[in-house]
Parts: C-alpha cells; structure tokens; sequence
C-alpha cells in the first residue's frame, strides 16, 4: 500500500462532506448572478460522486466555492458547507490555507497552464510536502519521487529536475494528480480533468484516479460535462442546471431510469459508437439560462421539450423517487409518468410526419 | 439536514470604475492647459503680464520675491519671473506642439503606408524607423542644433526656435509612425475592411473612410501624451543649452540661467519648475485619460 | 546559430549607419574640419600635427568625389578604432580613450545606483499594488507613479537640490569621482543625488510595468493550483508570480542601462557629475569631431551589447525559449 493516510481526528468511515442549500451570488454591473442556488447533498468518505452539467451551469463555482477557493470580491455565499463536521464555509484564506492541498486537493482541467512553467516539476510536489507536513529536503524529494512511480510515471527521478513543458499532456496530468496526492488528502475535486487530453489518455487518467482513489480510502468529486465519463467512475451523480440540482442518483440507477429530461437529452447526446455513421447528434436546442434573470418555474422549461404549462409557472422541488430515496429529481412531468408519455408520443409523430 | 447557518460571506461590492473620459483629473488638466494657453496667447494684450523684458529700474538683480508687485518674484535682470513663464509658456507650447503636428503628419503618413500597403514597402520604411529609432535622441538632437546653428549664420530664418522644433519634430516621426503601422495593420485586417473591399471599394477610400477614422482616438491620445515628452525633451535641451534665443525663453532655458541662484532666489528656479511640471502632467493625464477611454495599447512614446 | 548571424549583422548596419551619418552632421557648416579638431584658434604647426595623426579628417571637395572621399575617411577611421585610436581631443589635450577611462565610471555609477534605487523602489510596489489591485493602497501608489512618471528629470532634480543639497551639508554642490571601494562614504555622498533623479522616475515607469505584468499573471491558473495547494501568499507572490512577470521589467531595464550615456546628461549637468554625457555636450559646442564621433560607436555598442545580454537572460529566466533555443 503506497498511501499516505493521516488519521488524527479524521472521519475514517462516514459522511465526509455536508453541503446545505449553498448558494453563490455575484454581484456584478450587469446584476446578481445566481451561479449556484442551492445545492445541497451529502459524501461520505471513500465515495465518488460525479457533478455533470453544461458550461456555465455553475458546477466549477460549486466546486471551488465548497472548496473555498473562490475569490471573495462581490461574492455572497449563504448555506452551510461541513467537511468533517466543521463548517467551513466563508473562513477566510488564513484559515484554509492548512486544509488546502493538505485535506483537501482538487486537479485542474489543463495540465499545461496549471503548472508553473517556470519551475521544475520536482518542485512543484515537494512544496505541499514541506508546507504542510515539515518534511526536510532530502525525504521531500523521495516522496515526490514515490509518488510520481504510484501515477506511473516512468523514470521518476529524471521526471523531477524537468519542467512542465518537457512531459506531454497525459503526464502533466499524472504529476498534477501527484501534486494532489502529496499530503494524502480524504477529498479531490477533479475539475474536468480530462477534457484537454486525447480519448486515449483520458481512461487511463481516470483509471489511475479511480486506483488513488480505493487505496487511500479518498472521496471524490468529478466534476465533468460529459457523462461518458462519470459513467465507470462514479457511485453517485448529481445533475446540475442553472445553478441548481434537478437530478441526483447513484450511478447505474441513473443510467437506467433517468427521471428528469434534461439528463435523458444529455445521455441522448452522447454519440454512440454503435449509430450508422451520419447519424444526426441529438443536441439540445437553446442555451442554457440567464443566471442573473433565471425563468420563473423550471429553469429547464425553454428547453424542455415535453414542458407544460405548470413547469413554467412553477419551479419543481427536488423530490425523492418513491422506491429509491437516494434518487431524487426535480421536475413536474418526469420520464415515465403519463404527461411525459403523451408528450413523447405528439413528439414522434411531429417527427414522423417531417421525416 | 442542517439548518443554514448563515456563515455568509461579506458582500464587497466592487463596481467597475467608469471609463469615462471626463473624471476629475482630466478636467482639472484640461482647464490647466486651455487656461495656460489662452494666456499665453493673449500674453501681449493682458496689462497684468508686464516686465517680461527689463523695463522697470526699480528693481534689479533678484531683489524682489514672490508677492503683489512681482507674482513670482523678479529674476536677475529685473524682470518679472512670472510675465517670462508666460512667455516661455508661449515658446515651449509652440515647439512642443508644431513638433508634434509635423510627427503626426508625417510619421503618420509613413506608418499608414507602411501598414496598409505592407510587403516590400514596409519593409524598407521599416528599416528606416529601425536607423532613425536607434540613433541616440540626444546626440541627434544636441548635433543637429549645434550644426544648425553654425550655418544659421548664413541662412537668417534659421533661428533656434527653429532648429529646435525640427530636431523634435524628426526625433518624433519614428515612434509616432510605429504606432500608427501598428494600429494600421490591426485595422486593416478587420471585417469592415473586408466587408469595404468586397463591395468594390478603392484603395484610397478604405484608407480615407475607413482607417482613418478609426485611428483618431490614437492620434488625440499620442499628440497629447507626445507634446508632454517633447516639453520634457526641449526643457532638457534648454537646460544643455540648446534652447531659444534671448530674448524669448522657454520653461527649461529659465529653469537654467537661473539655477546657481537656487539658494538665494528660489522663486526664478521653482516656479518655472512648477509651470514645466503641471503643464507636463496635465498633457499627460488627457493624453492617458484618452488612450483608456478608447482602449488603445501603443508602444511606448 | 543563424539567429546570431542576424542579430550581427543588423548590429553592423545600424552602427554604420549611425556613425557615419554623425561624421557626416560634424562636417555640415563646418569651414575647416582639421582646425575644428585642433581647437579653432591654433597656429600652424598644431594645424600640420593633427592632420598628420587624422589625415582623414579634413573638408571633402566636389561634388562628385565628395560621397566617396566620406566614405574612404570613414572606413579609415573605422579602421583606427578597431586598432585602439579613438581619437584625440586637442582641445582638451587628451586622448579619448583616456576620457572615457577618466569619465567612464562617474556615468556607470550613476548608472548603476539609478538602477538599483529605480529596482528597489518598483518591485515591492509593483508587486504589492497588484496584489492589493484596486485597494485605496493601490489607488494612491498609481496616482503617484503616474505624477512622478510625468515629472521631467530637471524639474525632479531642481526640487532635490531645493530641499536636499541646499538645506544638508552633507551632499556637495559640486561633486567629485570617489570610487566606491576607496571611500564609500564619499561615493554615496557624492553620486546619492544624481542617482536618485534619475533612479526616481526609472523606478515610477518600473513599478508600472511590473504592476500591470502581475496582475495578469495573478490571474493565470498556475496562480491558482498554488493556492489550492495551500501555498501562503508570500509565496505564490515572490516565488511564483515574480518570476514570471519579470520579462519586461528586464527588457526595460535593459534599455535604460544602454541608453546610460543619454539619459544620464541631464542629471549630470545638473549636478556636475563629471561624466561622458557632459563631454558629449562641451564635444558639440567645440565640434571636437573625433570625442563625438568616438561617443556615439560606445553608445550604439552599449545598445547592442546590452541587447545580446538581454537576450540570454531571457534563456535564463524561462527555460522554454532555452529549450527553444536549443533547438532552433
């Protein structure tokens, strides 16, 4: 076991992460922007939940305001946000600073721009190493060494004397997951992580999260706009639109019985290797919302479409399904319920009628 | 599920600072500079700008300091410290500006070649900027006053004034004609441009109509960010000694004669200081209030 | 290996260019360039003298043989430059190779501490104003580096001799050559307020410049994994930020350093620091050819060699344009 657990007054089994209608508000000229408006769910440690979304649906301010990474400049936060029992959120930088890198860690999404280019790799793992844990030059240096062989970078030693720009883009990657890894953190957020990488590195790159996941016994928050890749990586996903939760399940119930539309128009997006060639992409018509004027009702209404009436006038609640309560959704006429089927149908036959 | 316990961050509000081109201090400039110039202008209507050369015989050799007789005080000769700072005002505005003017013209007209018509043409004016803009500026000017002024013996419209205002003017082609190469050739790539070509218009009408135009918020803010480095450079050369002839002085030629006496008769250094210094800043401050209002990136001058 | 050659050669051109146009402004509305160069007022045997050492500086005539003969008294003095004659100044009765020898340091000097209070007054500044972006901290700072920035060097070093020179004995009215190693007391005393007229206004534009390359860095991601690493400010600001930031700074200073000889005039003047920007200026009014001619190739050559020096550093400080470099 290559891990570097730490378990004075850790919670080693349990609900690691709390976060209770945590809303982010901007202020800007152009008026409140309401990137995250109450979100609420909870991760217990050792679990993988995914966060997935469309660009602009707030899933990154989520990540990093949980983390407390976002600058406070204009910012309103309100809820509550608990990591390991403590509230954290809203304390300032002084006082985060020991829980960043060390308890907590998150990946970026390009490897290339989040690493000092002018600075040589070894470095850049051993700082964490002798901030937050003291460690004198020469055991720092193993360390970063060891930990570069555990994200299976070959030829360690001769990786830490070079600079970000002599590795390709899968490696950099791998050393920002060693940078994460360094203090032996129990949360990662990994904010799209793989999205500036070829497909063919991507699997391994979750792969190799996955494993420093199981070893360390490390909660994870993957935080992606594709649903590929949640997929085999997850136990659980939350769904985000505009800002809000409308849909969160574990992973395979999700795949299979889908609720909310919009997570079916998304997994109907996702091309399938399986399609004849020219097969047209389903996409999702419109854009996504206004967060400083967000609709009345369902944010997902204007896109919607099997939206009726009601969904436009009032905003569904988050509610639990009936045989499963770790699958909640938010909408008035899910998948599967009569009004949804009716809908379906007019649809397909418009359909029928133009092809 | 917890109740929110409100562990809100501040709201700082942070508005964006207005880009507007009036604030405060470009209003206080440019009263400063309307004000100074008028005066300048009018100096020899204005009863209340006297002595400015030694006619009174009252008052000799620095006797006098600043108070209601002599605004500024009376220099060497008897004269009134505060008539020459306007007089001087109305040799270095002059300098500075037709300096500037004839850059604008003709650096300008070079660098809008150079970058409409780009290829072998901007490359030879290019290596011409590249020669001009690595001559020292001051032994270019300091030598060319110099020889100026030894033929000015044979060529009587030569004066210093003169000679001065066309080492500025060459010292500020080059830069001034980089600028515009550069805004030019943005330009020139832009949609409206291609949109002008592919309705069949001229060469000359882009230039006129389209280009043109657009490069003038440029130009207002290197004029005026330019006439306060050229006041700066022609104070400097004054204080060599390269400046007007007397009678007439510029802010730098009085900055210097009067220097030694610094310890007993400030005023005939300090205020001439301060007229060089506010004009200068002033001049600066339109000239940068400009460049922000309409985004303009430029080398520096 | 061929980017050298071109620097090189752009680095002949310019300085061919701008020496012999320099020959060519001492010659224009001269009547006799030899007694110019023997000091105007001389008798004839100081006349057969210099244009034994310099036979080639003397009045071309003709229309048609004027460009080649320039051309041939160039190339000649050329010539004796590359063997060691700079030139002789009659009449000041001194070789310039020993003018600049004897001249040399008191502008370096000034030079160096100019830079060195100009550097020490924008970093912090500029570092901190960009951190604190926007605070009244930085608000205040801004104002001032752009009114310092706007303050012409004599008028900076009018007010320094109003209220310093004058008022504290310790800084001399006129100054004299200490050599730092020999008396540093000396050396401060006599070089501090030069040096601070000029460091001024260097350390107004710096700060400035380092400011704005701050501020986006700071907003890069690299900035932000640091954070998220746990990294204090102190840190991400001095040993992240910083370096990344310093690229114009050093162009800058660079430049300032090769034009030492020109900017400095002024405060030289004004303080009597005896340097060769003074030289340059009595050089003119005498028409003392050979001082000017000699002034102007160590100007274009400091340009140049300050350049080359610039550029290395660069492959310094970022270790992609070595690698680039490297490869090239």
């Amino acid at each position: 076991m290559t891990a570097h657990l730490q378990t004075e007054g850790r919670v080693a089994a349990g609900t690691l992460l709390e976060v209770s209608d945590l809303r982010t508000h901007f202020s800007t000229p152009r008026g409140v922007v309401r990137a995250v408006d109450g979100v609420s769910f909870t991760l217990e440690r050792g679990k993988a939940l995914g966060i997935v979304g469309e660009s602009g649906c707030g899933k990154t301010v989520l990540s990093r305001t949980i983390m407390g990474l976002q600058p406070r400049r204009g910012t309103h936060l309100t809820g509550s946000v608990r990591f390991e029992g403590k509230e954290i959120l809203g304390l300032p930088p002084q006082q985060m600073r020991g829980v960043w890198g060390r308890e907590m860690a998150m990946i970026f999404q390009d490897p290339m721009t989040s690493l000092n280019p002018l600075m040589r790799i070894g470095r850049q793992i051993e700082e964490p190493l002798r901030n937050h844990l003291d460690m004198p030059r020469g055991e720092a240096s193993a360390t970063a060494a060891r930990l570069l062989r555990d994200v299976k970078i070959p030829e360690a030693e001769r990786r830490l004397r070079q600079y970000p720009h002599e590795l390709s883009g899968g490696m950099r990657q791998r050393v920002m997951i060693a940078i994460a890894m360094a203090c032996g953190p129990t949360l990662l957020f990994a904010d799209e992580p793989t999205t500036a990488l070829d497909v063919t590195v991507q699997a391994q790159i979750l792969e190799l999260i996955g494993e420093q996941r199981r070893d360390r016994n490390m909660s994870l928050i993957l935080v992606t706009h594709d649903l590929g890749v949640v997929a085999g990586h997850t136990d659980e996903i939350a769904v985000m639109y505009g800002g809000k939760l409308v849909e969160k399940a574990p992973t395979r119930r999700l795949f299979a019985s889908m609720r909310m539309p919009y997570t079916e128009a998304l997994l109907r997006s996702i091309p399938k290797l399986e399609d004849a060639s020219h097969t047209r992409l389903a996409m999702i018509p419109g854009r996504p919302p206004d967060l400083v004027n967000p609709p009345q009702g369902c944010r997902f209404a204007p896109r919607c479409p099997y939206a009726q009436d009601r969904c436009r006038e009032e905003e569904p609640p988050l509610v639990a399904t009936p045989d499963d309560p770790s699958h909640s959704y938010a909408c008035w006429y899910p998948v599967g319920s009569p009004e949804y089927r009716a809908a379906r149908e007019r649809i397909d036959a418009e359909k029928g009628r133009a092809a | 599920m917890t109740a929110a316990s409100g562990a809100a961050g501040p709201t700082v509000r942070t508005p964006k600072r207005p880009n507007r081109f009036l604030t405060g201090g470009s209003v206080l400039s440019l009263t400063w500079l309307i004000g100074l110039t008028l005066l300048a202008f009018f100096a020899d209507y204005l009863p209340f700008i006297r002595y400015a050369t030694a006619r009174t015989k009252s008052v000799t050799n620095y006797k006098a300091g600043p108070g209601l007789d002599f605004w500024f005080g009376s220099d060497r000769l008897g004269r009134d410290v505060f008539a020459r700072c306007i007089y001087g005002a109305q040799i270095s505005l002059r300098v500075a500006v037709a300096s500037i003017i004839v850059g604008i013209v003709v650096g300008g007209a070079l660098g809008l070649i150079a970058g409409y018509v780009k290829g072998r043409t901007d490359a030879t004016i290019n290596v011409l900027f590249d020669v001009l803009l690595s001559f020292p500026a001051l032994i270019l000017a300091v030598l060319v006053v110099g020889r100026l002024d030894v033929l000015a013996a044979d060529v009587p419209w030569l004066t210093r004034t003169w000679s001065v205002t066309i080492v500025l003017s060459l010292l500020s082609i080059a830069p001034i004609a980089r600028i515009v190469r550069a805004q030019t050739l943005s330009l020139s790539e832009r949609e409206f441009v291609l949109a002008a070509r592919s309705l069949g218009a001229g060469r000359m009408r882009i230039l006129f109509k389209e280009i043109l135009p657009n490069l003038v918020p440029a130009m207002v803010s290197v004029a005026f960010t330019g006439v306060a480095v050229l006041m700066v450079a022609e104070g400097g050369l004054a204080f060599l000694g390269y400046s007007v002839e007397s009678p007439s002085s510029s802010w730098g030629k009085l900055i210097a004669e009067n220097r030694e006496k610094i310890d007993v008769a400030w005023w005939a250094t300090i205020f001439p200081s301060l007229m060089l210094f506010i004009t200068v800043l002033a001049f600066n401050v339109v000239g940068d209030r400009f460049a922000r209002r309409f985004d303009i990136r430029e080398a520096a001058l | 290996m061929r980017y050298a050659l071109t620097r090189i050669a752009r680095f002949v051109f310019v300085f061919v260019i701008v020496t012999f146009l320099v020959m060519l402004a001492t010659r224009i509305g001269s009547k006799d360039p030899v007694r110019d160069l023997a000091g105007g007022q001389v008798g004839p045997e100081v006349i057969a003298k210099v244009e034994a050492d310099f036979p080639y500086v003397r009045a071309c005539e003709g229309t048609i043989t004027y460009a080649p003969c320039m051309v041939s008294q160039y190339a000649r003095w050329v010539g004796d430059v590359f063997t060691g004659n700079m030139g002789y100044s009659y009449a000041q009765n001194q070789s310039v190779v020993d003018m600049f020898k004897q001249r040399g340091p008191s502008t370096f000097w000034l030079g160096v501490w100019a830079i060195v209070i100009g550097l020490i007054g924008a970093v912090p500044i500029g570092v901190y104003s960009a951190y604190k972006r926007d605070s009244p901290l930085d608000r205040v700072l801004s104002l001032g580096s752009f009114a310092v920035l706007s303050t012409p060097q004599l008028v900076i070093a009018v007010f320094l001799l109003y209220a310093v020179a004058n008022r504290v004995a310790f800084f001399p009215n006129i100054p004299d050559y200490v050599a730092p190693w020999s008396n540093p007391v000396e050396h401060f005393r006599n070089f501090f307020l030069p040096a601070l007229t000029l460091g001024i206004g260097l350390g107004a534009v710096w700060s400035r410049l380092l400011r704005a390359d701050m501020i986006l860095t700071l907003q890069s991601d690299f900035i932000n994994l640091a954070r998220a690493k746990g990294v204090s400010p102190n840190r991400v600001l001095w040993v992240h930020a910083l370096r990344s930031s310093v690229l114009s700074l050093i162009t800058s200073v660079a430049l300032q350093l090769s034009g030492l000889i020109s900017g400095a005039v002024v405060a030289e003047q004004f303080f009597q620091v005896g340097g060769i920007g003074g030289r340059l200026v009595i050089a003119v009014q005498q028409n003392d050819i050979l001082v000017i001619q000699a002034i102007t190739a160590a100007v274009v050559a400091a340009v140049v060699v300050v350049n080359v020096g610039v550029d290395l550093l660069y492959a310094v400080v970022d270790p992609r344009i070595r690698q680039a470099r490297a490869l090239a």
